[in-house]
């Protein structure tokens, strides 16, 4: 065996100092050049935290146009578990989150199995079940609250031509929840219909040809094929659903604000009203970082559990 | 809770005086308003700000003065008064604020006194200082004309008035009501629901729905919130007997003769009622009276009549003033400060208040609710509206009013709608109340339970 010495590798394979050096700087280059975007979306997504942080340890007040910060240590969370609109809010926002996502797949995951199936017209019947998505909150809230109501509503209206008596769909502490329950679902199922089609028009087909060739029924082919396949797709849409859905806000606001009594309070509106209605905003902030952090460990646990699913 | 100084009688003195002065000197003529720069006016979208926008608009048309108008839901105006006065430097020159949050603005030390401005502006003498509430003692916290500086000037005299169907009252033989009982009773005679609901009570959680909907009532019965916030006493007095007989009644009147989701009814739903024709009686602010008499939006024009809340035997009617004044931000520049108040000036005028009047906003001055005006059938809510402004009645007058309104609008509104008995709701305001009063650093206390 012959050694090699440094001075017998070929001048074009030696690596001289100038070369390492251009060689270290092409390594750094991606990094440096991606550092004043990293630095200022770090700034922009970070600070906003660290003074929300800030402000959660403090009282803030108002003297001579000057605002005062008072520190009151971790009084702020101490607080928030005797809240009885924050008790409320974390309550009602589950049982939304839940209930209204929950629907939502369902309906959005047979309309995806329907439509996948039509050939004619497909184009009419996406628009149709888009439609709701694109409408404006604002303008939901104004349609929906004009359905509910209680004298002139076209609800009521209908099911008084059966001889029932109205019903108060926003101002009965029993109904209100499921009243806008059924607004966001009407709002959002067609944002888990557009994924859930997009996955199912992406399944490899020949599949479910040889489902079809082995004799597999229509369930057995929904429930041993499609599903497992769809698997991934569905995590990712409920995850994203279960998000917005936990930061449910403009709904309550425009239907209920929060009432009858606490019955639609959720979170996001709870803490709208502490922070700038109160304008509480060391209390407020206090509220949004423990939300932050619920929602942080959401993600982190949905994807986890998507990981798990999307493995072989 | 505080009531205004003037009474009926030398309020009436002077709207005369006034009317004559007016006439005497002249000062029924506008006021000669120089070139200014444009400026901006951040306001809510109240029942009368199709008024106050007419107005502006004959300003611009008058003056050639720019008027920029930035319109919100009540909230929505608060929150951006706030971040306004709270930037460097403020986009919004002239602030619109209500009855319940003037003071944090005056407290939080962000307008400008008037006379900083132009030490020649004087409010004029026919327009009422709303229990002071235009000054502000700086030093002692306190709104007083002695000690304190004009910070602003009323644009709107907002107090709630019964409205009642006068046709339905003919046709029943039935007297005005101006006891409780008496109301109620009325009601009931007419309560034939869903075709027509005895009254419309404004029982909904909102910004300021149901709390400023039953304070009538409860000082009515004689209730206070606090035990004497004049003299700087704040024991919480909510949870008293008149406050339980207050509350009890409200929802007696809710169940008996009124609209069966009280709970959900804000002002918007009570006005639709009451112009609807489904409502035979509503206890309601003034502003919203533009729309009995508009063909365009009520089935109802010319069938409407006001009268003053009711109250118990033994107390006076307690109107609940939620009137509106607009000061001018420290924050924003000179010029714009001085073509803020140039308009205020111009809209202090009698005749930008007849004006004003005849675009559907009931004016501030004395004098033209004393005029020939009220003479019209179309006016006729201003004998009621002139009765009433002397009696009128404030909620609070300290900086805290926004928590406290957010915990009376909860507790009330869970009375309404059977989640909290009425004792139960009395004593959880009382208590929280007490708490924010007590973290204020105020002199307070609070009553025993109510069982």
């Amino acid at each position: 065996m012959t050694a090699i010495r440094s001075h017998d590798v070929p001048a074009a394979g030696r690596r001289s100092a100038p070369a390492l050096r251009g060689r270290a700087v092409d390594r750094l280059w991606p990094s440096l050049s991606l550092a004043p975007s990293v630095l200022l979306f770090a700034a922009l997504t970070m600070l906003p935290i660290v003074n929300l942080l800030a402000m959660s340890v403090h009282d803030v007040t108002w003297q001579q146009g000057t605002a005062i910060w008072s520190p009151v240590g971790t009084r702020h969370y101490a607080a928030l578990a005797g809240d009885p609109l924050f008790r409320a809010g974390v309550g009602n926002t589950v049982v939304f989150a839940t209930v209204a996502v929950a629907l939502q797949m369902l309906l959005g995951f047979a309309l995806a199995l329907l439509t996948s199936r039509v050939f004619h017209g497909r184009v009419v019947y996406r628009t149709i079940f888009v439609l709701p998505i694109l409408v404006p909150g604002i303008v939901i809230g104004a349609m929906w609250k004009l359905m509910y109501n209680f004298d002139f509503g076209i609800i009521n209206q209908a099911i008084g031509l059966f001889g029932m008596m109205p019903r108060d769909f926003l101002g009965d502490r029993n109904l209100a929840l499921a009243s806008v329950i059924v607004v966001d679902v009407w709002h959002w199922t067609p944002f888990c219909f557009l994924l859930l089609l997009a996955g199912l028009e992406s399944l490899p087909q020949d599949v479910f040809e040889a489902a079809r060739i082995d004799g597999a029924s229509w369930w057995q082919e929904l429930r041993h094929v499609t599903l497992p396949l769809m698997l991934p797709t569905i995590a990712v849409t409920l995850l994203f659903r279960l998000i917005v859905a936990f930061k449910v806000f403009d709904e309550v606001f425009l239907l209920t604000g929060g009432g009858p009594g606490t019955s639609t309070e959720v979170v996001s509106f709870s803490i709208y009203r502490r922070f700038f209605t109160e304008d509480r905003m060391g209390y407020g902030s206090a509220m949004s970082v423990v939300t932050l952090f619920a929602l942080a460990l959401l993600i982190v646990l949905a994807q986890g559990i998507a990981r798990q699913v999307r493995r072989p | 809770m505080t009531e205004f100084r003037i009474d009926r009688r030398t309020a009436l003195q002077v709207a005369g005086a006034m009317a004559s002065t007016s006439l005497v000197l002249g000062t029924g003529v506008r006021a000669q308003v120089a070139k200014q720069v444009p400026f901006t006016i951040v306001i809510n979208q109240s029942p009368w700000f199709d008024g106050f926008r007419k107005t502006v608009e004959l300003y611009e048309k008058e003056t050639g003065n720019k008027v920029n108008l930035d319109v919100n839901p009540f909230a929505g105006s608060l929150e951006k008064q706030r971040n306004s006065v709270r930037a460097q430097q403020g986009l919004f020159d002239l602030l619109i604020m209500n009855g319940l949050f003037y003071s944090e603005f005056y407290h939080g030390g962000f307008l400008i006194p008037i006379h900083e401005i132009d030490p020649s502006f004087r409010l004029d003498p026919a327009i009422p200082t709303f229990d002071d509430t235009v000054y502000f003692d700086a030093v002692s916290k306190t709104n007083s004309s002695k000690t304190g500086k004009l910070m602003s000037v009323p644009i709107n005299p907002n107090i709630p008035l019964l409205y009642y169907r006068a046709d339905l009252y003919q046709q029943k033989g039935l007297k005005v009501p101006t006891t409780w009982d008496e109301l109620l009773a009325n009601a009931k005679a007419l309560h034939n629901p869903p075709q027509m609901y005895g009254i419309v009570q404004r029982g909904a959680r909102g910004p300021s729905d149901v709390t400023y909907d039953w304070f009538p009532y409860f000082n009515g019965f004689g209730g206070e919130l606090f035990k004497d916030e004049k003299s700087g006493d704040f024991t919480v007095t909510l949870n008293s007997p008149q406050g339980k007989a207050a509350l009890d009644y409200y929802i007696r009147l809710a169940k008996e003769a009124g609209h069966p989701n009280t709970g959900g009814q804000a002002q918007a739903q009570v006005i639709q009622n009451i112009v609807t024709g489904k409502a035979a009686h509503a206890i309601l602010v003034i502003a919203a009276w533009a729309q009995m008499d508009d063909p365009q939006k009520s089935a109802v024009v010319g069938k409407i009549n006001l009268a003053l809340p009711p109250s118990a035997p033994g107390f006076k009617s307690a109107p609940t003033v939620g009137h509106w004044l607009a000061g001018v931000p420290k924050n924003v520049p000179k010029d714009r400060q001085q073509a803020a108040l140039a308009f205020l000036n111009w809209f202090q005028t009698y005749k930008a208040q007849v004006d004003y009047t005849k675009a559907g906003a009931p004016p501030v001055r004395l004098d033209v609710m004393a005029s020939d005006m009220a003479k019209e059938p179309a006016n006729r809510w201003m004998t009621p509206m002139q009765e009433g402004l002397p009696l009128g009645r404030q909620m609070w007058t300290i900086p805290e009013g926004a928590q406290i309104v957010a915990i009376t609008e909860l507790r009330l509104n869970q009375a309404v709608t059977g989640e909290l008995t009425p004792a139960a709701a009395l004593n959880t305001m009382a208590k929280e109340i007490h708490e924010v009063i007590q973290k204020g650093g105020y002199k307070t206390g609070r009553l025993p339970d109510l069982t």
